[in-house]
């Protein structure tokens, strides 16, 4: 590459003399304004702002992304509430966001009535403390406080209006296995959770 | 925000509105969108755990009533009535034509005087370590259950199944 004496290069390899020319800059001797339209960039983030407003959804945060969960996917469009996650990834069982145990050590464990024990206790002092609010009437959501009254009487919730008494989520790989999936529901159940929603994504 | 009007000539009446704070404005907005946009959708399929062996408040008493009970297994699946005994098998293919053979078997069970009134459903998912079966397999079949408005799903053990083919 030859060696160039030092000064400005712009405008030297870039065609852009025409813009100069026109717009004014110092080398045109008039001002260095440049007027940019602006019109289509406003154009373009208002119509991008309608849109993310129009998508913005709440749900997202009952959830937590985790390494190693990929989701099923279904074309059910119930939407998720609020309640406690069981999460289920290829590698690790938690809850709440801490560590219950292996997904290996879990399927190796063949103890009577097919529950996870450690599993079971968290669940199971979760239930007694949703139950009591529930039962003393502390439920800030007149929503669900309205849907315990129903359930007692046996009238079916509307979607995402589910009382909170016996509810869950399970949000488990998609490549988990169906036995894994089998023990989490009994000892769910065993625990007085009764009502489970399993996590899926939408079509 | 300033507005200038009339600045270029006598008696114009043209306004130059200052749009920077407007694109500042816009432009936090939409980053603030960006970040915190939930990309996933993320919707749910809810199921009661049932079963003779495990729940026995959620087990139908009437002896006289029909179940209708679905056995889902690595290789095939299962559709059975209780009582009646009958038992039909849809084998699994790998393009995956044998969900869409599901959906017409209970479709014909929903219309069938059976079940034209009722929503209920029993699932269950037989997996041992030879022949594992995959939470997706279950999901894809209370999803199409729930399709076919059968929208009471019951997740229930092999054995708790109110109709179970003997193999």
């Amino acid at each position: 590459m030859p060696v160039h004496k030092v000064g400005p290069r712009l405008y030297h390899s870039i065609p852009f003399k025409h813009l100069v020319k026109h717009s004014g800059s110092a080398h045109g001797g008039r001002s260095s304004n440049i007027s940019l339209n602006l019109v289509p960039f406003v154009d373009m983030m208002t119509m991008l702002v309608c849109f993310l407003l129009m998508v913005f959804s709440a749900s997202g945060e009952l959830l937590q992304a985790q390494r190693g969960l990929e989701l099923p996917i279904a074309e059910s469009k119930n939407i998720l509430q609020q309640a406690p996650v069981i999460i289920v990834t290829n590698t690790e069982i938690t809850y709440q966001g801490q560590l219950i145990m292996q997904v290996d050590a879990a399927l190796r464990d063949d103890t009577v009535g097919f529950k996870i024990d450690a599993l079971f206790e968290r669940l199971d002092a979760e239930a007694k403390k949703i139950k009591e609010t529930v039962n003393l009437g502390q439920l800030k959501d007149k929503k669900l406080a309205q849907a315990c009254e129903n359930a007692k009487q046996n009238i079916r919730p509307k979607p995402g209006e589910v009382c909170p008494d016996g509810l869950a989520i399970l949000q488990a790989d998609e490549g988990t296995d169906a036995r894994l999936i089998n023990k989490i529901v009994n000892t769910a159940k065993a625990a007085g959770f009764d009502n489970l929603m399993f996590a899926v994504k939408n079509k | 925000m300033g507005a200038a009007v009339g600045t270029d000539e006598k008696g114009s009446v043209n306004v130059e509105l200052n749009i920077i704070p407007f694109i500042d404005l816009m432009s936090c907005l939409t980053a603030f969108l960006l970040a915190a946009a939930v990309w996933v959708n993320i919707a749910q399929i809810n199921i009661q755990p049932k079963g003779k062996t495990r729940d026995t408040s959620n087990v139908q008493k009437d002896d006289e009533t029909v179940t209708l009970s679905v056995l889902v297994q690595a290789d095939r699946i299962w559709i059975g009535l209780s009582r009646v005994n009958e038992f039909q098998e849809i084998q699994k293919a790998q393009d995956d034509s044998h969900w869409a053979k599901f959906e017409e078997a209970l479709k014909v069970h929903k219309a069938s005087a059976f079940f034209s009134d009722r929503h209920d459903i029993e699932i269950a998912a037989e997996s041992t370590t030879a022949a594992p079966v995959k939470y997706n397999d279950v999901i894809k079949a209370m999803d199409v259950a729930i399709k076919v408005e059968f929208s009471d799903v019951g997740l229930s053990d092999p054995a708790g199944l109110s109709a179970r083919p003997s193999l």
